[in-house]
């Protein structure tokens, strides 16, 4: 603890009790108020618009999770359908690439290296 | 407590009633501990509005009575927080919203309802008002539950959720604060502070 909060000690038992006796007359100076006669029925009004809108925002999230359950299978289903006709070729995956890039695969003409070469 | 469990756990099951029965029972207790916290009666109503819906909605998760007033006073703490940091954000454009005769008007208003309050009390309040702003916000509020509110150090341990240990360290460094700071205030007229009390 810092040395400046400190009170010296000859005063503090005197400062202490004029605190307390500042902090009692101050708690007989602010008395409890009295409620409104409106209190009780403001209350509720405020209780029942709470839970109005958490129902709403309840609702809404309800909402919005079934909704988002809904895209999830039917994209499920598009994706699905997609990847069954794809998945149609039943070769192996070379083959699959040379089914693909036939003309590219095809063999070499050697009759036409020959030709340049006398060239 | 100020009511049976019994009613408090027929209120946790949504009779309306019985949680009628339980705000007649703390509402002036806690219109008051609002009032000495945020120093503006015009809304104080409005807070403790605010903490007795947060009771309604939280009131299921309670288990053990002991622990209802403790909870119920940490709800009002922390409404009061929650308006007193509202409230030095809206403070300017409050001020600032209002025209030059609006101000003169509220001005007039509170110096004739300042009148005809007594004076000895307004001066201790402005006193204490005036002490306490030496300190943190938190400190602040944490002085009042126990000097003025007159709360215990276990009850607070509840509230604040703090060990006791904790607690008087710091509600003695704020002391001191306050002590510090007291040097030449006047003390309090033994009893004219009592004249006019309600209670």
């Amino acid at each position: 603890m810092r040395n400046d909060d400190r009170v010296p000690e000859t005063t503090t038992q005197e400062a202490d009790a004029r605190l307390d006796e500042l902090f009692l007359a101050y708690r007989e100076a602010c008395p409890d108020p009295e409620p409104s006669v409106n209190f009780t029925p403001e209350l509720w009004v405020r209780i029942e618009a709470r839970e109005v809108s958490t129902n709403l925002f309840g609702r809404m999230a309800k909402a919005l999770v079934t909704a988002a359950l809904a895209a999830t299978v039917i994209l499920g289903l598009i994706v699905s359908t997609f990847s069954h006709n794809e998945s149609q070729f039943n070769g192996t995956y070379i083959e699959a690439l040379r089914a693909d890039r036939a003309s590219s695969l095809e063999p070499l003409n050697l009759d036409r290296f020959a030709e340049m070469e006398q060239q | 407590m100020l009511v049976e469990f019994e009613l408090i756990q027929k209120a946790q099951k949504g009779d309306a009633t019985a949680f009628n029965g339980v705000v007649s029972a703390y509402r002036r207790r806690i219109l008051g501990t609002i009032s000495r916290l945020i120093g503006r009666p015009e809304d104080v109503e409005d807070v403790a509005q605010e903490v007795f819906m947060r009771l309604y909605f939280s009131l299921e998760q309670l288990r053990t009575p002991e622990v209802f007033e403790p909870w119920l006073y940490r709800l009002t703490v922390n409404a009061c927080y929650d308006y007193l940091r509202k409230s030095k954000r809206r403070l300017e454009s409050r001020m600032a919203d209002l025209s030059e005769q609006q101000v003169m008007m509220a001005d007039a208003a509170a110096g004739s309802k300042a009148q005809s309050e007594d004076f000895e009390k307004r001066r201790v309040r402005d006193t204490v008002t005036g002490l306490l702003a030496s300190v943190s916000e938190e400190d602040r509020v944490l002085l009042t539950m126990k000097e003025v509110e007159g709360l215990s150090l276990k009850e607070l341990e509840k509230i604040y959720g703090v060990n006791e240990n904790a607690l008087k360290v710091r509600l003695f460094r704020a002391r001191q604060r306050v002590l510090k700071n007291m040097k030449g205030v006047t003390p309090p007229r033994s009893g004219s502070a009592k004249s006019g009390e309600e209670e």
